[in-house]
């Protein structure tokens, strides 16, 4: 479904992604985890059409992407960012409804609503309340309700679990299982490792702008170097 | 008391074309996080516009007047795209942005000294200039016409704003355009309405000014005011923008009936400073967000 070719990335004179490829199938979860400053971030900022790689390409569907974000995103790809970036001056129902921004159908559009304060009761409860006064966790779930608002089919998550108490981490991947049960595909970016793996198909370790290794998430979390650099780390990073 | 209410009508009116430039002003800076310096050289153009679609082209006022907010709304746009669009693509640091709008708007002035001359000019009289009594007061036909089509105009902008998609892909954007970007917004287009928005104030604002004062080539500098009532407000908040305004041309006209006018402009930079040193943020400006 998604084809990420060879891309390289730099900013200025910082290479922050060299020759990155993977690919996600319709219906997986995919996570890629890393450190700080593993390039994450820019990775999945390419992919939504914020960051022009220099070098290499990526597809959507067997077609190039196009240049612009909106238009990436009537294509199909949906993008929770990093920090959740909720629109704190409009109400959470506004913030829902931005997420239909390019959809016409309004019959489909409230069906969506539905579905999504389902999922997240506690948007439903504080629909009229302006989305800067929830809290963190809120607003992680709103920023998820939000993309998935746009009806995309491949859904990119950046971090969704950071700076969240553990009852919440565990919420939050609850979330992303009924989000991939309503036949989303998933590229999600990871520092909780041990979640992340958990809930994914297959994984891909980035570090230092490189994949250094990949495959099925039960392998990955099983290799002794992934589970030294980041599985150990696990309980004192605390998710 | 009847001169109390007097001046309180008066800076009502004049408050309220401030309003017109400073919600111009508040708008851009909402979306781009500058102040866009050019805006004022827009309102000379209006004011312009205006007065030649009823001199040269003898059109009837409010003909004049639709042609001058449409000239100002594709003039503003037309900045847009030769002076900032540019840099936007290229992530320019903010300072890019106000050397290019100072530059844009010497190059307005300029080119209206230039061309039409420096000389002030005097629209053909279109309201009677006998005043309308209201019990003890008086209010003019202008400033009557002036407070109600800029009341007119600036609900119709909070209408869209508040009440429309785009509005709030408008107010999504101001927050974040990043984000608004994710849900599919196209926010270069965004930016355009913002121009096209924020021409068509100016442009009202300008034939408005244009009629109560002359029509010059730094009819312009009158928007250092409106940028006084923006900040005032807090810049970026339209209300704020409107409040301000509003207040300044209440204050204005207090100091020039009861001290002198002399004093006027004096107070209304002192209120400035005033206002930068005690709430940088404004009257309803908000503080976080502030970038530059
Ligand atoms: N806008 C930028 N300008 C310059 N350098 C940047 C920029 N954004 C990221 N970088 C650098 O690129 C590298 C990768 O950053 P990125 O944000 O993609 O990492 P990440 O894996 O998402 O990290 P984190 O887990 O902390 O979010 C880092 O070295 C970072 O300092
Ligand atoms: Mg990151």
């Amino acid at each position: 479904m998604l084809k990420v070719d060879n891309i390289h990335i730099a900013y200025g004179g910082i290479k922050a992604l060299r020759g990155v490829s993977l690919n996600v199938q319709q219906g997986e979860i995919v996570t890629i985890i890393g450190a700080n400053g593993a390039g994450k971030s820019t990775l999945l900022n390419t992919i939504s059409g914020f960051l022009k790689p220099s070098r290499g390409t990526v597809s959507f569907r067997g077609k190039a992407l196009p240049k612009r974000p909106d238009l990436i995103v009537r294509d199909g790809i949906c993008h929770v960012p990093e920090g959740r970036m909720v629109f704190a001056n409009l109400s959470v129902e506004d913030n829902l409804l931005m997420g239909a921004f390019l959809r016409k159908n309004r019959k489909a559009v409230a069906e969506e609503l539905e579905q999504v304060y389902q999922i997240f009761p506690r948007l439903a409860e504080r629909a009229q309340q302006s989305a800067g006064t929830l809290s963190g966790g809120e607003q992680q779930m709103l920023a998820m309700g939000r993309a998935l608002m746009t009806d995309g089919d491949l859904v990119l998550m950046d971090e969704p679990s950071l700076g969240l108490a553990p009852l919440l981490v565990n919420t939050v991947f609850e979330i992303i299982g009924k989000i991939h049960d309503l036949g989303k595909t998933i590229l999600l970016v990871e520092q909780n490792a041990f979640k992340a793996l958990a809930v994914a198909d297959r994984a891909y370790v980035l570090e230092q702008g490189k994949i250094v290794k990949e495959g099925p998430a039960c392998d990955i979390a099983a290799d002794p170097a992934v589970k030294a650099a980041y599985l150990g780390a696990e309980s004192r990073a605390g998710g | 008391m009847a001169q109390f209410l007097q001046q309180i009508v008066n800076g009502l009116s004049i408050g309220s074309v401030y309003a017109l430039m400073a919600v111009g002003y508040s708008l851009v800076y909402s979306i781009m996080n500058f102040s866009n310096f050019a805006h004022g050289g827009v309102i000379m153009f209006g004011a312009y516009f205006g007065f030649f679609a009823m001199t040269l082209l003898k059109l009837p006022f409010l003909a004049a007047f639709a042609l001058s907010f449409t000239g100002t709304a594709l003039l503003a746009l037309l900045i847009e795209r030769i002076a900032y669009k540019p840099l936007r693509e290229r992530r320019a640091p903010f300072l890019y942005f106000i050397i290019s709008a100072m530059g844009a708007s010497i190059f307005l002035e300029n080119i209206v000294i230039a061309t039409i001359g420096p000389t002030f000019r005097t629209y053909p009289k279109v309201f009677s200039r006998t005043a309308i009594a209201l019990g003890s007061i008086a209010v003019g036909r202008l400033d009557l016409i002036m407070f109600f089509v800029s009341a007119i105009s600036l609900a119709l902008l909070v209408l869209f704003i508040e009440k429309t998609k785009m509005g709030k892909a408008i107010q999504a954007s101001a927050y974040n355009m990043k984000a608004a970007a994710l849900m599919g917004v196209n926010t270069d287009q965004i930016v355009m309405i913002v121009f096209i928005l924020g021409g068509i104030l100016a442009g009202i604002a300008g034939v408005f000014f244009g009629m109560k004062y002359t029509v010059y080539p730094q009819i312009g500098n009158i928007t250092t005011k409106s940028f006084v009532a923006a900040v005032f407000g807090g810049l970026g908040s339209l209300p704020g923008a409107v409040l301000g305004s509003v207040l300044l041309g209440i204050i204005e006209t207090m100091v020039a009936g009861y001290l002198s006018s002399q004093f006027r402009d004096l107070i209304a930079f002192v209120i400035l400073i005033a206002v930068l040193v005690f709430r940088p943020s404004g009257i309803m400006g908000k503080i976080s967000e502030e970038k530059a």
